[in-house]
C-alpha cells in the first residue's frame, strides 16, 4: 500500500476533464508533484482532501478512499494552501489552536500544540499578533504551523515558496527538510520550482494536461544516468577514443577534442587517465554529468501522449 | 513538551469524537460574536424591555402598587397572551438588530481572508461548518427571545396569587415555538446573506434590507392585483400573524392583515431553502469552476 494510490482516477469540472486516468503509487518520504500552470496539481490535492469526487476511478490515501473516508483522512493530514488561507483578526497562536481543535486535538493540548508549532516554524516571537499583520512569509509559516499542529500523518503542502523572498525561501525548505528528516511525516509537496522538488523530495509526480508524464524516483534515476560523462581533451583524441572503446565504453568525439562517452559499472574514471597518460593526451576537462530533475521534467513535457518513466505505473 | 523546544514532534495523543468538531466551531464562533463591545452594548439593549416587562409584571400582581398607581379592575396591566405577545414581538424584532450584526461576523471574517479550504480540510463537512455556525448565532439571539420570554413567564407564574401557569401553558408553548421558529430563520437569513457579502457593514444592510424591502414588494403587489396575497413577501406581518396564533391572542382587528398559516409556513420554508441553497453555492473548500 502505498501513501498514495491511484486507480484510474478522472475528475471532471464544469464538463472539463481536469485529471485523465491517473494510475500509479507514490510510496516515497517526500513525494513532489510538478507541473506547469493548469497541469492539474491543485485539483489532485483537492481530490485528495475528498473537495473533488472522481467521475471515474478511484484515489486512496493510506488506503482510506478519499471520498467514502474522507473525514478520516483529513483527519490525518496537514493542508498547507496555495494562497492566503486564514483567520485574519486571530492572533497566531488562537488561529493554529483553533486549526488543531478541528483537527481533533483536545482544547488544552492544541494550545500547547500551537505554541510548539508556532516556535518550530520561527513564529513564537509575533505568536499573539493578529496574523493579517503578519508579512507574507510569516503568513506562509502560520499556515505550515497550522498544518503541522495536531501531527499529521501526511503533509500537503501547495507551492510553499510561493512569493517568499530568497532568504524565507530557504528557511521553508530547510524546515520541510528537517519535517521530512524526522520520519513521522509523509510530505506531498506541490510546486512549478523544480528547484524546490529537487532539493526535498524523493519521489516526483509529474502532470502534463491532467495526465501523469512521468512518475519516478529521483534518487533512482540519477543513479541510472550516473555514467554519462562528457570530456574535453588535446592530443590524438581519435586514438584515445578507439581505446576507451575497447574498455567497453560507447563514445562519440566531436570537433575540439570533445568526448561523449557512457562508462560501464566496472570502469573508472581513473582508467580513463591511465589511458590518456599512455597516450600523451591531456584531458583538460571531466563532466560526470548526473540527470538533473530539470532534464527528467523536460524529457516528460516532450512526452505528449504522457507516459510513465519507470515499471511502477 | 515546553514551547521553547524547536523540534517537530509527532502527536500520538487522545482525539476527540468527529461530531464534537461542530461544537468547537460554534464555540469559536461565539467567542467571536461577543468578543464585540458593540454586540455586549446590543445584549444590553436588548434586555431593556424585558426588564421594563419585569416592572409591568410586578405592578400586576402586587396589589398595593396597582392601587398606587390608580388601577380599579383586573383588565389593568392584564399579564395575558395580548402582553407576551407584545414582549415577543418586540424581542424579535430586537433578535432581527442583533443578528443583522452577528451573523456577518461569523461569515465574512472567513471569507475575507479565504479561510474555507484551511477549515474544510480538518474533519468538518460544509454542513458541519454551517451548523457550527448556526449554533452559535442561534444560541446567541436565543439569549434575547424565549430564554428571557420564558423567564418573564415563570416570574409571572411564580407572582401572580392565583393558579396562572397551567392555564396558561399556551402561552408558554407559543412563545418558545414562535422564537425558534423566528430565530432559526434568522440564522439561516443571517448566514446566507452573509456568505455572499464579504463586507460585513454591507451585509449588515442586506440582512435588513432582506427582511423589509420584499414587504414594500408585497404592498404593491397586494395593491395592484387587489389581493392580500402579496402579504407573503411581507415577513413582520407574516411573523405578527404566527406569534399571534402560536400565543392564542386575539386576532388583528384588520382581517385583510391575516394569512393562512399554512401559507405561513410554506413561505418561511421556501425562504429556508433558498438560503440553503445559497449556503450550498458559496460554502466550499474552493473556487467553483465554471465553463
Amino acid at each position: 500500500m502505498g501513501v498514495i494510490d491511484l486507480d484510474g482516477v478522472e475528475v471532471r469540472l464544469a464538463n472539463r476533464v481536469v485529471l485523465n486516468n491517473l494510475t500509479g503509487e507514490l510510496h516515497g518520504q517526500a513525494i513532489g508533484l510538478l507541473g506547469p500552470n493548469g497541469a492539474g496539481k491543485s485539483t489532485l490535492i483537492n481530490t485528495l482532501l475528498g473537495f473533488h469526487l472522481p467521475s471515474k476511478g478511484k484515489a486512496r490515501v493510506f488506503g482510506l478512499d478519499t471520498h467514502k473516508d474522507r473525514a478520516k483522512i483529513r483527519g490525518g493530514i496537514g493542508f498547507m494552501p496555495e494562497n492566503d488561507s486564514f483567520i485574519g483578526n486571530m492572533s497566531g497562536v488562537r488561529f493554529v489552536r483553533y486549526m488543531a481543535e478541528l483537527a481533533g486535538l483536545p482544547s488544552g493540548v492544541a494550545l500547547e500544540r500551537a505554541h510548539e508549532a508556532l516556535f518550530y516554524v520561527g513564529l513564537g516571537e509575533v505568536r499573539y499578533r493578529k496574523v493579517n499583520t503578519y508579512s507574507l512569509g510569516m503568513k506562509q509559516l502560520v499556515k505550515l504551523a497550522q498544518a503541522l499542529a495536531h501531527g499529521p500523518k501526511l503533509l500537503i503542502l501547495d507551492e510553499p515558496t510561493n512569493g517568499l523572498d530568497p532568504v524565507a525561501r530557504q528557511r521553508m525548505i530547510q524546515l520541510i527538510k528537517d519535517i521530512r528528516k524526522e520520519g513521522s511525516v509523509r510530505l506531498l509537496i506541490s510546486s512549478h520550482l523544480l528547484r524546490d522538488i529537487d532539493e526535498t523530495c524523493d519521489e516526483v509526480l509529474i502532470l502534463k494536461n491532467g495526465r501523469i508524464a512521468s512518475l519516478c524516483n529521483i534518487e533512482e534515476e540519477r543513479r541510472s544516468n550516473r555514467s554519462f560523462m562528457e570530456l574535453e581533451t588535446v592530443g590524438a583524441t581519435e586514438r584515445f577514443s578507439v581505446s576507451i572503446r575497447g574498455l567497453g565504453c560507447e563514445c562519440a568525439t566531436f570537433p575540439g577534442g570533445r568526448i561523449k562517452l557512457v562508462i560501464p559499472d566496472h570502469i573508472e574514471a581513473r582508467d580513463l587517465y591511465v589511458i590518456a597518460s599512455e597516450q600523451g593526451v591531456q584531458i583538460r576537462r571531466m563532466n560526470q554529468r548526473r540527470d538533473s530533475l530539470e532534464d527528467i521534467f523536460l524529457r516528460a513535457m516532450d512526452n505528449d501522449q504522457g507516459r510513465t518513466a519507470n515499471g511502477s505505473l | 513538551m515546553a514551547v521553547y523546544k524547536r523540534n517537530y514532534s509527532a502527536y500520538a495523543g487522545t482525539v476527540t469524537p468527529v461530531w464534537t468538531r461542530v461544537l468547537v466551531l460554534a464555540r469559536y464562533a461565539f467567542e467571536e460574536a461577543w468578543s464585540s463591545k458593540i454586540t455586549v452594548g446590543l445584549f444590553i439593549f436588548c434586555l431593556l424591555p424585558c426588564i421594563i416587562s419585569l416592572l409591568v409584571i410586578y405592578l400586576a400582581d402586587n396589589p398595593i402598587a396597582r392601587a398606587l398607581i390608580g388601577g380599579r379592575g383586573p383588565q389593568t396591566l392584564a399579564i395575558d397572551a395580548k402582553f407576551f405577545l407584545k414582549v415577543q414581538q418586540t424581542q424579535s424584532w430586537l433578535a432581527l438588530v442583533m443578528a443583522a450584526w452577528i451573523a456577518p461576523r461569523l461569515i465574512t471574517f472567513d471569507l475575507a481572508d479565504n479561510a474555507l479550504p484551511i477549515l474544510l480540510s480538518h474533519p468538518i463537512s460544509r454542513f458541519g461548518y454551517v451548523f457550527g455556525k448556526f449554533i452559535a448565532l442561534f444560541g446567541s439571539l436565543s439569549l434575547i427571545t424565549w430564554v428571557p420570554c420564558l423567564l418573564l413567564f415563570v416570574d409571572q407564574a411564580y407572582s401572580s396569587s392565583q393558579p396562572w401557569a397551567m392555564s396558561h401553558l399556551q402561552i408558554a408553548m407559543g412563545l418558545l415555538a414562535g422564537s425558534v421558529i423566528w430565530i432559526a430563520f434568522l440564522s439561516v437569513l443571517g448566514l446566507a446573506l452573509s456568505s455572499w457579502v464579504k463586507w460585513r457593514a454591507v451585509a449588515t444592510g442586506v440582512i435588513f434590507a432582506a427582511v423589509f424591502v420584499p414587504a414594500g414588494v408585497g404592498a404593491i403587489v397586494s395593491a395592484v392585483l387587489r389581493t392580500k396575497w402579496g402579504l407573503l413577501l411581507n415577513v413582520p406581518v407574516m411573523m405578527s400573524n404566527l406569534w399571534q396564533r402560536l400565543l392564542g391572542a386575539p386576532a388583528p382587528i384588520n382581517e385583510r392583515l391575516s394569512v393562512p398559516t399554512l401559507a405561513i409556513a410554506a413561505m418561511l420554508s421556501l425562504a429556508c431553502l433558498v438560503c440553503v441553497g445559497m449556503l450550498n453555492k458559496r460554502i466550499r473548500a474552493r473556487e467553483v469552476v465554471r465553463g
